[in-house]
């Protein structure tokens, strides 16, 4: 049996997409040439490649969802996809797959959406270099750019998610990777997991997000060489952890955040060679996490660079570089002889009054810590950065 | 800093008046219980205390499990849950009718809804297939 391609445009024997998949058999393709195509509630229940030549437009008119695949190794290439229907009840997506494997949605261009790629039970497959555009500014009944549920081994790369609910979500959701994409003012979150294990986000841009990435109820996640910022607000953060058990944050660059980090039960975390730079707070870990490492990162210019809260619980400070640290090398080790103390008294302050914040960098607060520091009393006493560097270390990104 | 302590003095005085529940601002307030970001108006849920301190949540499971586990000892003044049907709109959680079904995704992964009473729950469940529960039942199912 050959595989065939059937072309549709205005003057081809198959002028709907509809109709061609009526006549495709697996392992077709269906050519699309330039045009418009009103079209939606389009059903592959076949083993097809849909391209598309040129960007022609699929409309949905508002009618609801526009593709739905139930068949396994679909290919969607080059669309440009608009006007889902919006539901309260029913949650419509540009481009849906369901139960299915070894998808491939690449190239397209989706606008005027409710959900945009949406990924139920479907496993190893491909989201690859889709721009996502959605209206969700004061619109809060906005969908995901990218959502995927109960979802395993899928493949989200150079995507450029925009004004959406979330960028990209996972909900029970495992083995996934998250690589090189950029997402700008959501709602809520720039990348969100619950309940998802074992996923890597590496070389990602979070930029204006409720917050960048949101890790919650999850465990062994890799968190790499992203860059994270300017999510600032009341709820914003870089990152929030929420019950996240053995994770590596590693190599990120954290600028312009309210809250860089913050952190709530969370055992294991390996927080190393990141940068923090001139956020609000660095790293506010809020208790109940156990275990921790806190070494060899870069803390510059943040105007709190660590709220703690609870027992040391065997956390590690240890071998980063403190701007605000005003220690000596005598030995000329690069290590300061006098152990670096994270915490402000000021910042304890700040936590339990957020009025009091009017007094930064008054002179007022530079006695008060200054004599915090000299004898400490309300901060813990063994919160301490025993080796802290005199210079700005170099990550070697590549390690 | 005696200016200030006076000032917030006021400050709690004026915020402890009224016991009401509070407006939820979509897209800017976080879950008192789970941190997320509030954002579906379909599921959020309320606490307000007999001396008028709110709390807000983005789901109806987290308000159940914090009005369980932290607030076990704490007198309510309000529970409350969105119905459902009527987005943003807030009715009495005692009063109100649940529905755990695979085809409503809530914010925390529970599948839970709430309706203005056991009926509506009920009604609701012919659509949407599922399990409803009352207030007490749903209680003792998420513990």
């Amino acid at each position: 049996m050959f595989s065939k391609t059937l072309i549709v445009c205005d003057s081809c024997e198959y002028k709907t997409i509809k109709s061609a998949l009526e006549a495709a058999q697996d392992g077709d393709t269906i050519l699309v040439k330039e045009g418009i195509y009103k079209e939606a509630n389009i059903k592959v229940t076949k083993s097809v490649s849909i391209i598309g030549e040129g960007m022609p437009v699929i409309d949905g008119n508002e009618e609801g969802e526009i593709i739905t695949i139930g068949a396994d190794n679909v290919t969607i290439d080059g669309f440009f996809i608009k006007n889902v229907g919006l539901s309260y009840t029913t949650e419509y997506a540009a481009v849906r797959v369901v139960n299915s494997k070894g998808f491939t949605i690449q190239n397209l261009k989706l606008e005027k959406l409710f959900f945009g790629i949406y990924l139920q039970r479907a496993s190893h497959g491909k989201v690859l270099n889709n721009k996502i555009t959605g209206e969700a500014v004061t619109e809060f009944n906005s969908g995901n750019g990218v959502h995927m549920w109960h979802c395993d081994f899928v493949e989200v790369r150079g995507n450029d998610v925009r004004n959406v609910r979330d960028g990209i979500y996972l909900e029970f959701s495992s083995n996934n990777t998250i690589e090189d994409n950029f997402t700008l003012n959501s709602v809520r979150y720039g990348l969100h997991f619950m309940f998802s294990h074992d996923n890597k986000v590496r070389n990602n841009v979070f930029e204006s997000n409720g917050a960048g990435i949101a890790l919650m109820f999850s465990k062994d996640m890799e968190v790499n060489n992203n860059v994270i910022k300017k999510n600032w607000g009341t709820a914003s953060y870089g990152i929030l952890l929420k019950e996240i058990n053995d994770a590596k944050i590693i190599n990120n660059e954290f600028r312009e955040n309210t809250i860089a980090i913050t952190v709530e039960g969370s055992n294991r975390i390996e927080y190393m060679h990141n940068d923090f730079i001139s956020n609000g707070y660095a790293l506010r870990m809020r208790g109940a996490s156990y275990d921790c490492k806190i070494m060899h990162n870069n803390f510059l210019y943040n105007s709190f660079d660590l709220s703690y809260h609870g027992p040391m619980n065997r956390n590690v400070f240890d071998g980063n570089y403190w701007s605000d640290y005003t220690g000596y090398d005598l030995d000329k080790d690069g290590i300061g002889d006098v152990p670096y103390r994270p915490i402000k008294l000021f910042s304890y302050i700040v936590n339990r009054n957020a009025q009091a914040i009017i007094l930064l960098r008054s002179l007022f607060i530079d006695i008060i810590d200054f004599s915090e520091k000299v004898s400490p009393i309300f901060t813990p006493d063994n919160l301490v950065d025993e080796n802290p560097r005199m210079k700005r270390i170099a990550h070697d990104k590549d390690s | 800093m005696k200016q200030l302590l006076t000032f917030s003095l006021i400050f709690l005085l004026f915020a402890a008046c009224e016991v009401a529940p509070q407006k939820i601002a979509y897209g800017t307030d976080a879950c008192h219980f789970c941190d997320m970001t509030i954002v579906d108006s379909k599921f959020a849920a309320q606490l307000v205390t007999s001396k008028g301190k709110a709390y807000k949540y983005d789901a109806i499971e987290c308000m159940i499990h914090s009005y369980q586990d932290e607030f076990k000892d704490t007198e309510m003044a309000y529970k409350l849950v969105v119905d459902f049907e009527n987005p943003g709109t807030f009715v009495n959680a005692e009063d109100a009718g649940y529905l755990i079904s695979e085809k409503i995704k809530s914010p925390m992964g529970k599948n839970l809804s709430a309706y203005q009473n056991q009926e509506k729950a009920e009604k609701a469940k012919e659509n949407f297939t599922g399990n409803t529960y009352s207030w007490t039942a749903i209680k003792e199912h998420l513990h």
